[in-house]
């Protein structure tokens, strides 16, 4: 290892890196270039579940040390981080504007590289998207210690390929993202949300009457029962669509304030899921909620296993924890839900699966038609697959 | 048989005759896009109707080694649609079927000749409409739109294309046939839709598009104000955005782009004004009209000498003719012009401006500036004459004035693309190594290097043995960034 690089032995006895800068991750990828070394990429740790396991590897790129506040421009309405940075301590730092972008794991120390890599999103992805919309610039490190920026430090740029996107969701096996430049948005000065009791498949029809309305909600999810439905804005505005949510709707409380705040950590923590659990993600096409939720309950009873799902109801995003039961179990769920969102061209991300799941049911589900076009992007990024190696397996 | 009577033959029986133009006065017609200063006439134009067809044509150019380009309605401003001379063009044209509305998931599927505006005319009587809104919007393609990632006037506070595109067929430079993306913004693995818009049809040919429908707002507010310099305007732009409110556009016109605009269209712009402003609100009609009249106390602050609210839509159509016609308006006061599209970042304006005016002078040329002041993106038209032999320096100050927007941190463009235009400028923007590994992302699509070639990425042939010196970039001098 480069003597400029400060080693250390994580508990699981991998030898880890930690650059603070740049140039200490280009020399530690170089570094294991030479060596032929396969790497893991490493932010906060808190989506190392997600996708398949990674086979042995050499090294450990621990990302926290890139943490700077690199360039924060708030009139230009960008930022510009370390990769490791943790997303709820940049969200500190932006002085009445943040990151719209509220994934389960940013309480858990999520770093913003690590969200970008996962592609993660929360409720506000149905109206700003996940990071992906977020990200106008990103510096990487490739697998043999080419760095490489894309985009820039201006909202507007069309200059390039946007390089940006095909890390979004990459888990770390195609570079080291190093960093980041943000758009953010003004923080709202309030937010309200209608709560509406209802079974999943009344809540695809009510949410499908707010959005339809002109009120502009910014998240529209289902959780534990209850239909949520979030206003941001000034404060006369968030109360006054609230309640006419609720006029519209016939029915349902406005929460704010901690019961507000409570509704939606719920949901994030079903998202997190624990120890135990299989927790998945699927996308599909929104109105396909009912359907997918009732086979879920049918398959879950089936093979023994208890389920709980939560969906964003206007994009389609659907996010299931699977508890109890056995691994076979698990499996068997897993396999046969997953193979009906991917018949209606929807797709499915494992983001932690109980012990033994993967014996019985693969993390990934059969390669869809970009397989081919996966592998050529890998071989000339990491043409020796030497990062995040079996991530994708057997996609890539 | 050459390669392309080869192709013609072949591709006839897959097309039909109405489907291969290679008349020679016929294949003029698609010598050029908007940027008319490139031309080059293609061997062939193939006009396929389904997906399978530009399959085929793609996998027959694939086999016979014969370069391709895309063509949607020809409007690009960077000559992205340029034709290779022994290669074809395929024009998207005659895919123009709106495949499904689906107003329950406010989502579109579409073929990619459909233009921008029919989109959302098809779906206005559900009270959707799709966001992105260029100025050309009558006449482009969502297929151009993707691989441009075009902008409009309202992608400050709405985003870009690559904010409303969910999936995007499309044929592969081998001829295979892929779906990038999905039914939901959440897909498995990386965001290679997101990659394919913006790629300038380099990287495969769009068939088939899901776009994202955006319910219309409540209510629209929009101003016109005027104020005794740039600087001010530019003031009241930076107020707003402190005060954390994002209009849905805001845009600048120097006295030179009105006085244009005012003799093409008459829209009732003050003509002795330094500065107008134009900015429209959109949201819940209560917070929507509250937030209007903090914008109007913002441009009193910043010492505005007039403002014109619109009372109706009709008269928002009259603002807003005003600030779209000023582009093409400017041939009445020039014979020729140039179109810029570099961006600064915002607080970077004034300066811009400033540095731009100074070129200008110098070079004894007048430029009008039309530009998107929410987000840096200049449009500055630098006017000249080519029977006083202007044309020359003309250029070179349209180059330069692109470049100073990347010295200031920012972009070489910011809707238009690089093309055949910028591709030699991206050295000012970007490493050896940036380049490199961008190029290594389209060896992995098309390692044959017949998709578009010779578009956005510099190369020898097209900029000269070396494509350019590496500059460090300007916030690597300044110490904001670091390369290493
Ligand atoms: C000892 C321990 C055990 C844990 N066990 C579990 C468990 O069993 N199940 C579970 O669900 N969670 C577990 N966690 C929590 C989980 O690992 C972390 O919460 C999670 O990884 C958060 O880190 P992150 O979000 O910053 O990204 P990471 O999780 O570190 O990374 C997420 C993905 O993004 C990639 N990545 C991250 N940063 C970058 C970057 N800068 N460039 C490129 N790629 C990058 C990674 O390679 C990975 O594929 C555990 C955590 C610890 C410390
Ligand atoms: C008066 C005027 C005003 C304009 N205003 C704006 C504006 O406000 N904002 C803005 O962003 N742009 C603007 N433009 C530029 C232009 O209209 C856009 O770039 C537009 O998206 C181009 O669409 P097109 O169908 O004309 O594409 P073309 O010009 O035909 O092609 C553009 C590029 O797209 C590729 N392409 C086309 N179709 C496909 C396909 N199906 N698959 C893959 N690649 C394809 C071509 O190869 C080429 O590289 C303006 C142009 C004019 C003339």
């Amino acid at each position: 290892m480069s003597s400029s690089v400060s080693d250390r032995t994580s508990t699981d006895g991998l030898p880890t890196v930690r650059p603070a800068d740049l140039a200490q991750a280009r020399d530690t990828m170089r570094d294991a270039a030479r060596a032929g070394h396969r790497v893991l990429v490493r932010g906060a740790g808190t989506a190392q579940s997600w996708g398949a396991p990674v086979e042995p590897v050499d090294v450990v790129v621990d990302t926290t040390g890139l943490d700077r506040l690199v360039a924060y421009n708030p009139a230009d309405m960008t930022v510009a981080v370390g990769a490791g940075m943790a997303m709820a301590d940049l969200q500190d730092r932006l002085e009445g504007q943040r990151v719209a972008l509220d994934a389960a794991r940013i309480p858990a120390g999520a770093t913003v590289g690590g969200l970008l890599a996962t592609g993660d999103g929360g409720p506000l992805r149905a109206s700003y998207g996940t990071l992906r919309d977020l990200v106008i610039g990103v510096t990487v490190v490739l697998a043999d210690g080419t760095v490489a920026r894309s985009g820039g430090h201006v909202i507007k740029n069309v200059a390039g390929y946007d390089l940006t996107k095909l890390f979004a969701g990459s888990l770390g096996s195609f570079g080291l993202v190093v960093e980041v430049v943000l758009r953010v948005h003004p923080r709202p000065e309030a937010s309200r949300t209608l709560a509406v009791p209802c079974p999943v498949t009344e809540a695809v029809r009510a949410a499908g009457v707010v959005l339809s309305s002109p009120l502009e909600p910014v998240a529209v999810d289902w959780h534990d029962d209850r239909l949520l439905v979030r206003f941001e804005g000034t404060t006369a505005g968030a109360v006054a669509r609230a309640d006419k949510a609720r006029e519209l709707l016939g029915s349902g409380e406005v929460l704010g304030g901690d019961t507000e705040e409570a509704a939606w950590s719920g949901l994030a923590a079903l998202v997190r899921g624990e120890e135990g659990q299989t927790v998945l993600r699927a996308g599909t096409r929104p109105d396909q909620l009912p359907e997918f939720a009732g086979l879920l309950g049918t398959l879950a009873e089936r093979h023994g296993v208890s389920a709980a799902l939560t969906a964003g109801v206007g994009v389609g995003v659907t996010t299931v924890a699977l508890t109890g039961g056995s691994p076979a179990g698990h499996g068997a769920v897993l396999d046969g839900w997953r193979a009906r969102v991917l018949a209606a061209g929807g797709s499915v991300t494992v983001h932690r699966a109980a012990e033994g799941t993967f014996e019985v049911a693969p993390a990934w589900g059969p390669a869809p038609a970009t397989a081919p076009l996966l592998r050529s992007i890998k071989q000339r990024l990491d043409a020796d697959h030497r990062l995040a190696p079996g991530r994708f397996a057997p996609w890539f | 048989m050459t390669a392309i009577a080869d192709l013609r033959d072949t591709l006839t029986a897959v097309l039909g005759p109405a489907g291969v133009i290679s008349d020679p006065v016929e294949l003029r017609t698609y010598e050029c896009d908007g940027l008319a200063g490139y031309r080059v006439v293609p061997s062939l134009v193939l006009l396929p109707t389904t997906t399978a067809e530009v399959a085929a044509v793609v996998r027959a150019c694939h086999r016979a080694k014969v370069p391709f380009v895309a063509r949607g309605a020809g409007t690009g401003l960077s000559g992205g649609a340029l034709p290779v001379a022994e290669g074809v063009v395929i024009s998207l044209q005659r895919m123009r079927a709106l495949v499904e509305v689906d107003p329950a998931n406010h989502r579109a599927v579409v073929q990619p000749g459909v233009t921008n505006l029919a989109i959302s005319r098809a779906v206005s009587a559900y009270d959707l409409y799709y966001a992105p809104d260029p100025s050309s919007q009558q006449v482009c393609t969502i297929g151009g739109n993707v691989a441009e990632n075009s902008g409009g006037a309202h992608c400050l506070k709405y985003g870009f294309t690559t904010n409303h595109v969910l999936a995007l067929e499309t044929v592969l430079p081998d001829g295979s046939v892929v779906w990038l993306g999905g039914p939901s913004p959440e897909v498995a693995g990386p965001d290679l839709r997101g990659l394919m818009v913006g790629s300038e049809g380099t990287l495969g040919i769009v068939t088939g598009v899901v776009v994202r429908l955006l319910r219309k707002p409540e209510a629209v507010h929009t101003l016109l104000a005027d104020f005794p310099s740039i600087e001010q305007a530019g003031n009241t732009v930076t107020d707003i955005i402190g005060a954390g409110i994002v209009p849905a556009a805001m845009e600048i016109m120097d006295q030179l782009a009105i006085e244009a605009s005012e003799a093409a269209v008459g829209a009732g712009y003050t003509l002795d004004t330094p500065a107008a402003l134009v900015i429209e609100l959109d949201g819940p009609a209560d917070e929507c009209g509250d937030l209007f009249e903090a914008v109007q106390e913002l441009c009193h602050r910043n010492g505005t000498t007039k403002i014109r609210v619109a009372a109706d839509d009709a008269e928002r159509g009259r603002i807003w003719t005003g600030r779209k016609a000023a582009f093409a308006a400017v041939g009445r006061i020039s014979p020729q012009y140039f179109v810029q599209d570099g961006v600064v970042p915002r607080t970077r304006l004034a300066e811009a401006l400033g540095t731009i005016a100074a070129m200008g002078a110098e070079a004894g040329l007048r430029v009008a500036n039309v530009f998107h002041a929410g987000d840096g993106n200049l449009h500055p038209l630098v006017l000249y004459d080519d029977a006083r032999g202007e044309h020359e320096r003309a250029e070179k100050l349209s180059k330069a004035i692109a470049e100073l927007c990347v010295d200031l941190g920012g972009s070489l463009s910011g809707e238009h693309g690089i093309g055949t235009d910028k591709a030699c400028s991206m050295p000012v923007m970007f490493g050896e190594d940036d380049l490199a590994t961008m190029d290594r992302v389209r060896r992995a699509f098309d390692p044959d290097g017949l998709c578009n070639p010779g578009k956005m990425l510099p190369t020898p042939r097209l900029c000269g043995e070396k494509p350019g010196p590496y500059r460090p970039h300007p916030l690597e001098a300044d110490g904001v960034i670091e390369r290493l």
